[in-house]
This record gives C-alpha cells, structure tokens and sequence, in this order.
C-alpha cells in the first residue's frame, strides 16, 4: 500500500461519485438529509433507515452514496432549526443551540449559520482526507484478524458504547446484551437450527434489524416529541453573500479551535458505537475550557457555534472508517448503514476493500464531492430549508408514521413487522424515558451474528478454552483495552466520591 | 418515576428469565461440534437477568426524593393516546384499509382532532400526500406495500 496507489484509488472513486448518476442520487441525498435534519423528530439515524428499503433497487453503490449523503445533509441541517428556532433538528446539533440561538437573537443569525456550516464543511474535509489515509492501511491489518481478533473488537466496540455514554454503564450493558440476544432469534447461523421463536414460525426468520430501528428511533422519537407538546418559535433567517464573507474573514481567528475539534471529533467518531452527538458535547466543552472567556459562552460566542459543529461532522466521517474497514458501525446511523450492507449482498469487513474497490472508493470519492456540494446548497438555500419548519405538527407526527410503516413493511412484506415496530417504538419511548441508551442496542443487534460467529470460532480454535483469547498479542490487547473501558465509569465514580468525601473533610 | 424505573427493570428481569428458559431448548454447553446452539443466547439472557436485577436493587436503595415526578405527566397521556391509538387501529385494519387508505384516514384525523385544522386544509392535504406516497413507492420504486382490500378492488376488480 504506497502512497501512490492510495492517490490513484483516490482518483478512481473520485471518477465513479462524478458519473451523472452518482452524483443525482448524491444531490437527492444531500436535499432529503438536509430537510430531515430541519425536521424536529426526523432522525438521521431514522432519515437512513427509512430509505433503506428504498435502496433495494440502487444498487450498492448508489445506495451507499445515497445514505452517507442523507447523513451529511443531516448534519448540516440540523444546525439550522438549532440556531434560529433553539430547537435542535438532531441530537449532535443540542450543543449548537448553545450559543447559535443567543447568536440569532442578537440579529447575528446569519453569522452563526455561515460558522456553523463553514466549519462544519472545513471538520468533515479534513476528516475525509484523514479517512482516505487512515481507511486502507487499517483494512490492510483488519485482513489479517482471525475469529479470536474480531471477537476481541467487537469487545471494544461495546465497550466503548457503555464507557462514553455518560449516563448509567449498566444501562448500557445491558442494552448490549439485549441487542446480541435480539439478533439470536431465528436460525442458528452454525447448526441451522431454529432457535429463540418460542414456537412461532414467523419468528424463525429472525428480528429484522431495519424494523426495530425504525421503531425505536421513528415512532419513539414522535411520542417523545408530542408528549414534550413541540412549540416552533424562530428567528427569521437571511443570508446575503456579505454576511457570509464578512464571517469567512473571522474564521482563521479560530484555527486553533478548528484543528482541535477536528481531531477530537474523528477521534470520538472512529470510536465505535459513539457519534456525532457525544463528538460535539465534548468539543464544546473543551472549546469553552481553553477559551480566554469563558463567560462569554452561551450567550453568543461564534466559537461556541464552530466547536460542536466542526466536530459533529467529522465525527460524522470518522464513523465510518471502522464501518469500511471492520464492519464495526462507528454509530448508530453507521449500524443502520451497515445493516444495508448485507441487504445489498456484500460481506462488511476487511475484505471490502479488495473485492468490492467501486463501492468503497465510491463512497470516498462521494464524500469529497457531496460535502462540498453540500456547503453551497445549504449557504444558498437557508431560507428554503428553515420554511420546512412551517409544516404543522399535526401533519409532521402522523406523515412520519406512514413512512415508518411503509419502511418497516417493505423490508418483509409483512403485517407482523409493523406491531413490530409498533412494539419497538413503545418500547423506545419507555427506554428514552428511563435514560436505558438505544445506541447500544441497535449496534448489538446489527454485530449480534458477527460476534457470536467470531466467539464460537475462537472457542473451537481453542478447544472450548477461553485462554486462546490471551495467547494471541492483538485479541489480549483489544481484551484488555476493553476491560479498561468497561471499568472506566466505575474508576471514575470512585474518584469522584473520594474528592467529595476529601471536601466534605 | 422511581416506581417506572423498578417496573421496567423488573419486566427486563422477567422477559430474561423466559428467554434464558427458551435458550435452554437446545445445548449450551460444548457439544461435539464446538459449542452447541443455546450457548450464546443463554449466557446474553443470564447477563440481562443480572444487569437488570442488579438495576432493581441500584433503584430500590436510591434516594426516592429526588424521583417524585411521574414517568408520564398527566397532561401528556391525552396527546399520547391520540397518536398510538388510531395506529393500533390502522394496524389491526391493514387488511382492508391498506397503507394508503388507512394513512389518509390517519392524517385527515390526527389534522382535524390535534391540528384543528380547517376542512379545505385536511382534504387536499389527506388525499394528496398518500396519493404522492403511493406513486412513489408503488409505481416508481415498485415495492408492493399492503394495499387492502379496498384499493385492490379498486385497481384491479380483485
């Protein structure tokens, strides 16, 4: 792997993103994604999952491309409704309101928009360009990974879901646990046995991974939304082509916040199982620590408006690197993506890269040119976006339900799938409710068939003896790393209570 | 609050405790072939059994005070039920209704009764928006969606 044939694998998906009809399906992406991230209620974990089953007919790579760029579009679609009406369109976007809302009260809507979508442009180019370096030595390694190795990664990918959530570890734990058991019922994938279906036929072709999500993430979201009883009060938005160079002239002021919420925002989104959302908190927070005034924050800071922003979209991009190269999901939209994986016939993995050079390049190449298609079109076409907010409600909630039912129907063709996803969504809401983290289940049951292959190869590599876990260098470290992020919060409370009981003192 | 929280993770100890059971139908542990099919499924089932028993006793133990407020707020079970109700019925008339009909009913409804809308605002609305759908997913991207007994009649005199 030469830095040549990078720079020329490069060029080759650069050409297939170009083909007319890439870049179409590009540019419907970027539309939907952006109307879907304006839309309070409309996830883009959702927006994703929803269209799923329309790419059926794609084909792959136009599929890929259709869904990563729904997901750009999302992110940068989501800063609007954030900024002028204060009500985040996306959970990476909460952190935006912050200081974009202050911003637009003060008549400065205009700057905090051109930040928000300047720098998140400027976070997810550099982290393309990270990706593009990062991706294929690391499928290079991935190939070489036997059962015991993808057992322990999948490890961490868990790990790291019930580390960084915040929130109770055990919660997440045990959503893990009931992800892995969802994604058991069915078939047995070594024996062909039936197994999990409590005598049900129907449930022998297992819990479709499409309707859960579109449950819990479509209609949980909508019974959150309308207990909370949504209100939409804005600011009106204007974005004259002044505006926008006078903020281009302030931005390099902020390198320095720029560079660092880039790298933490990869960082958090190459992290599997965690997103955009954490990505962006923690960028926040960390911009408001090295500020010289940190008072000034959240009341009207332009860099209160950049850190979260930049850092949600390239935690965006980040995510799919693992996704690409392990087929490990770096967030849940990325699981949703994944899950498109073996619907459109590919085996996620390592192998990817070699067997299946047009789509993976493709997608590389897309996330060049969408992203840059995707600053202009949301810079011109603000006013058009934030109008999407003039949708009542009351045509908003049921419309969402409709397109969740034909979503979740058209994965099967069944009736049992919509009480499914029925079932999921009140589930959802109650989980949400409860603060038991969705993020956890959702990965689990996408990986649930991977992890449990990778651990029963592993046990009869080993002749039914764990030690063949700790005997191979790679599998211990990723054992042991994830021991220490499973510990983490545990390690972290103690601390905590011991200070307290030192200040109590 | 609190009193949500303990039932929802005593639920979660009990549907692990019935699909532990369910696990145990086939092997779990080594069997010839390495280990036999109940194996994994069992050891998740017994590890959501003690997470979420070990959240009973975590929510038991924590201070009550600080958890007064109900897990659904009185004014909410109104709006809630508007929306959850009308799908069980669309569900439970699929066969007839289909998606297309069954969500027009749905939205005109949901507008007239939440958004109090007016009548020439539902109607269009409530007809166009399924109609579009329909076009859409049926003869675009031609993905057979329930279409119920009325509209097939409808279509195709069946």
């Amino acid at each position: 792997m030469t830095p040549l044939s990078v720079f020329n694998d490069l060029l080759y998906g650069l050409g297939v993103a170009f083909t007319p009809y890439n870049l179409l399906v590009g540019l419907a992406g970027l539309l939907l994604g952006t109307a879907i991230g304006v839309l309070p209620g409309l996830g883009g974990t959702n927006g994703v999952a929803l269209l799923l089953p329309l790419t059926f007919k794609l084909g792959a790579t136009a599929a890929i491309i259709l869904l990563a760029s729904v997901y750009w579009g999302a992110i940068f679609g989501g800063a609007i409704t954030s900024i002028l009406f204060n009500i985040p369109g996306e959970p990476w976007s909460v952190a935006t309101t912050f200081d974009g809302h202050p911003l637009a009260k003060q008549g400065k809507a205009g700057v905090a928009l051109t930040a928000a979508f300047t720098s998140s442009f400027i976070g997810a180019f550099v982290s393309i360009i990270l990706f593009t370096l990062f991706a294929p030595p690391l499928a290079e390694i991935a190939i070489k990974f036997g059962p015991p190795e993808n057992f322990a990664v999948l490890l961490l990918a868990f790990a790291s879901l019930a580390g960084l959530e915040g929130g109770d570890p055990l919660k997440a734990i045990l959503m893990t646990f009931l992800g892995l058991l969802l994604g058991t019922v069915g078939f047995d994938i070594v024996t062909g046995q039936p197994r999990m279906h409590f005598g049900l036929v129907s449930l022998q072709s297992g819990v479709n991974f499409i309707v859960i999500a579109i449950g819990l993430f479509g209609l949980g979201e909508i019974f959150v939304s309308v207990e909370e009883g949504l209100r939409l009060v804005g600011v009106r938005a204007r974005l004259g082509f002044r505006e926008v160079w006078e903020t281009w002239k302030m931005l390099p002021r902020y390198w320095a916040t720029l560079v660092r919420s880039t790298i933490v925002g990869f960082w958090i989104g190459v992290m599997p199982g965690t997103g955009a959302t954490p990505a962006s908190f923690m960028s926040y927070g960390m911009a408001r620590q090295f500020s010289k005034h940190p008072e000034r924050f959240g009341k009207g800071e332009v860099e209160g408006v950049i850190a979260p922003e930049t850092a949600a979209h390239s935690a965006g991009i980040g995510g799919l690197l693992p996704m690409v190269t392990l087929g490990i999901p770096g967030s849940p939209t990325a699981a949703v993506m994944l899950a498109g994986f073996f619907i459109w016939g590919l085996n996620p993995g390592a192998l990817l890269f070699k067997e299946h050079r047009e789509f993976v390049w493709g997608l590389i190449g897309s996330m060049y040119i969408t992203n840059v298609i995707g600053v202009i079109l949301v810079l011109t076409l603000v006013p058009v976006f934030a109008s999407i907010n003039r949708i009542p409600f009351a045509v908003l909630a049921p419309l969402i339900v409709i397109l969740s039912s034909i979503g979740a129907y058209a994965t099967n063709n069944a009736i049992l799938d919509l009480w499914i996803m029925l079932g999921a969504g009140l589930a959802g809401y109650v989980f949400k409710k409860l603060k038991y983290p969705l993020a956890p289940l959702v990965v689990a049951l996408v990986l649930s068939d991977m992890m449990e292959q990778a651990l029963r190869q592993s046990l009869i590599m080993g002749q039914g003896s764990i030690g063949i876990f700790l005997t191979r260098p790679i599998a211990a470290g990723f054992l042991l790393a994830s021991a220490f992020l499973f510990l983490l919060p545990a390690i972290q409370g103690y601390t905590r209570r011991r200070a307290r009981a030192n200040a109590a003192r | 609050m609190r009193r949500a929280e303990v039932l929802a993770a005593l639920a979660l100890t009990l549907v692990a405790g019935v699909l532990v059971r369910e696990a145990r139908r086939l092997p779990i542990a080594w069997t010839g072939t390495g280990p036999g099919a109940g194996f994994f499924p069992f050891y998740l089932a017994v590890g959501v059994m003690v997470c979420a028993a070990v959240l009973v006793v975590k929510t038991l133990r924590a201070n009550p005070a600080k958890s007064s407020a109900p897990f659904i707020p009185e004014r909410a079970w109104k709006p809630l039920l508007i929306v959850i109700l009308p799908i069980v019925v669309m569900l439970s008339l699929m066969d007839y209704l289909g998606i297309y009909i069954g969500g027009a009913l749905y939205l005109g409804g949901y507008m007239w009764l939440v958004g109090r809308h007016r009548w020439s605002a539902i109607i269009p609305v409530s007809v166009l928006v399924p109609l579009a759908l329909f076009f859409i997913f049926e003869r675009w991207f031609l993905l057979p969606m329930p279409g119920g007994a009325i509209l097939e009649y409808l279509l195709y005199k069946r």
